[in-house]
């Protein structure tokens, strides 16, 4: 099923996949790993899925999940318990039949030639996990893991496990440095560097402040609510400084200038 | 569609190769963006709802998913009629398949304005839908297909500028969907399509207000199954004229139970957000009842089950 949805060359499609693995993290957050059916491409960091279980109709919809590492045949999920939909996915053991629509929308861009600051906030580390072990050999990459502190010990030792000199910070201080992760990026920035956001829209929106100090690019890669995947449904739009954007297909991810155009 | 014999359907005034519709807003409408064969098994593609003027569509949270349903509440987001006829209209016809143009309007100077910008394009338009779930501003905002009036109005002046197929994509929320069917059939509506999405509503219960901004949304998804499949029953009972069957399908049984109701043909939208293959099995599952009660051509199932 060849699609041009993303730039980057993958295909978006319905596929079906069956849970191999599922462990909780910690702090109501799990990693499951699916196996895809019929193999899969390996999709662009960012880029995602709409995962849900096969022949359930409730809840719905597939909840959007950017993979934390793909194989040719298996992608590695992380998510949190937020709701009806993630407490369902949380709660399939393994063996499970899902169905999944992907790799859909427009992931984070491959090696660049700056240094590289990935800025994560709690589950938006999700991305970066991929991106992490994909570009840590050709490029000098720092992720910056932000917390709100007390009872994330597990996830923050668990993605630490993952990601070579993850730097950590906690609103409390418990964990890492204290204070947030757009001021740990600020502490770490050099001119020119490239930043990529993901997580809270505060955060997000706070890492125009990097602009100040003579970053160069942001990309930022956005949460929504969304139905359809592919740019069909609308139910995902927003309003940007180029006009209606749909965050599956015009996004998820996006310069930084485009969705905050009045911050500062 | 190898194996699908007998599916071809002449449904008012418009030829489709199956009797499966992709609805209204479910359909990107940039042919960059559809997924290789996920068009299969369908017999026509209906557009996003357009206006006259583009709309943005409405702010704040547009979806909220219920109980095997999903509550929207997007607002007619599209790019206005003149930028769909110069661009859109044009790039959908690459599916190779009647495309149906939905028409939404405030006021008939609106409705009037809309359809002759599209008629210098009418050998791309399958067929108008006429959509009368928005509200008349000359009646206070209500409903135009709330109002018999309204209605009559409404789909009498369509058919007077629009020779070419004229369909109305009626609201469910209807005092009787029978009789607002006849009203479309007697103002010279070609088939009624029955219906669109149910007016529903959410609470933040954090937030202490209403989810979304507009209050209520319409519901769609299999949740809404059996009322779409009553009023089918009950609009094709009243007229002559198809019925298309709208509201809720998941399961290709469902697309035959619509037909057996009453349904000439079937819309399907929401189901598509989780199966692209849902219309080409709606079409084995029809081919199959066909053959396996001798039937000559899916038409002939319409309406089997009031004999």
């Amino acid at each position: 099923m060849a699609l041009n949805v993303s730039v980057q060359g993958a295909e978006t499609s319905d596929r079906k996949g069956r849970i191999v693995l599922t462990e909780s993290v910690g702090r109501g957050c799990r990693h499951i790993r699916v196996e895809i059916e019929s193999g899969c491409c390996r999709p662009d960091p960012g880029q995602f899925f709409l995962i849900r279980e096969r022949g359930v109709f409730d809840p719905l919809l597939g909840r959007p999940l950017a993979p934390i590492a793909s194989s040719n045949n298996s992608l590695d999920f992380l998510f949190r318990i937020v709701g009806r939909g993630t407490s369902h996915m949380a709660s399939l053991p393994p063996g499970t039949e899902v169905d999944l629509r992907g790799p859909c929308g427009r992931g984070f861009p491959g090696p660049v030639k700056r240094r590289l600051i990935l800025v994560s906030g709690s589950l938006g580390i999700a991305p970066f996990l991929d991106a992490s072990a994909r570009y840590r050999d050709k490029m000098e990459v720092t992720v910056i893991l932000g917390v709100p502190g007390n009872g994330w010990e597990e996830f923050a030792k668990w993605c630490s496990s993952r990601v070579p000199g993850l730097r950590i910070t906690s609103d409390d201080g418990t964990l890492g440095n204290r204070g947030n992760a757009v001021e740990e990026a600020l502490s770490v920035i050099e001119p020119g560097d490239e930043v990529w956001g993901c997580g809270p829209n505060a955060m997000l929106r706070e890492l125009g402040h990097l602009f100040k100090i003579g970053s160069g690019r942001i990309l930022v890669s956005l949460e929504s609510r969304m139905a359809c995947g592919i740019g069909g449904c609308l139910g995902c739009s927003l309003p940007t400084a180029t006009g209606m954007k749909r965050v599956c297909v015009d996004g998820p991810v996006f310069e930084w200038q485009e969705i905050f155009p009045n911050a500062w | 569609m190898p194996g699908n014999a007998g599916l071809h359907a002449e449904v008012g005034g418009l030829s489709i190769g199956s009797p499966v519709i992709v609805a209204s807003g479910v359909w990107p409408m940039e042919p960059s963006l559809w997924p290789e064969k996920a068009l299969e098994g369908v017999g026509a593609l209906c557009s996003k709802g357009l206006t006259l003027e583009p709309r943005t569509g409405n702010s704040g949270k547009r979806i909220c998913e219920s109980y095997s349903g999903l509550l929207n509440s997007i607002g007619l987001q599209n790019p206005g009629i003149d930028h769909f006829v110069k661009n859109e209209l044009i790039g959908l016809q690459t599916c190779d398949k009647p495309v149906l143009v939905n028409v939404s309007f405030e006021s008939i100077r609106e409705l009037a304005a809309i359809l002759e910008k599209l008629l210098p394009s009418r050998s791309l338009v399958g067929a108008v839908e006429l959509n009368v779930s928005c509200p008349n501003v000359s009646r206070g905002g209500m409903t135009w297909g709330l109002d018999p009036e309204g209605l009559e109005k409404a789909v009498s002046f369509a058919r007077k500028i629009w020779q070419g197929p004229l369909w109305v994509k009626l609201s469910p929320q209807t005092s009787s969907i029978g009789e607002f069917s006849r009203i479309c059939q007697d103002c010279g509506a070609q088939a009624v399509v029955v219906a669109n999405t149910w007016l529903g509503m959410a609470i933040d219960n954090d937030e202490e207000k209403p989810f979304f901004e507009r209050i209520f949304a319409g519901l769609s998804g299999p949740a809404i199954f059996p009322l779409a499949l009553r009023a089918v029953w009950e609009a094709a009972g009243a007229v002559d004229i198809p019925v298309i069957g709208c509201g809720g399908i998941t399961r290709p049984e469902d697309a035959l139970s619509m037909m057996l109701a009453g349904a000439s043909a079937v819309e399907v939208g929401t189901a598509l957000f989780h199966d692209l293959s849902l219309p080409a099995a709606i079409c084995s599952r029809l081919s199959a009842h066909i053959e396996a009660r001798s039937l000559g051509s899916v038409g002939e199932i319409t309406g089997r089950a009031r004999r």
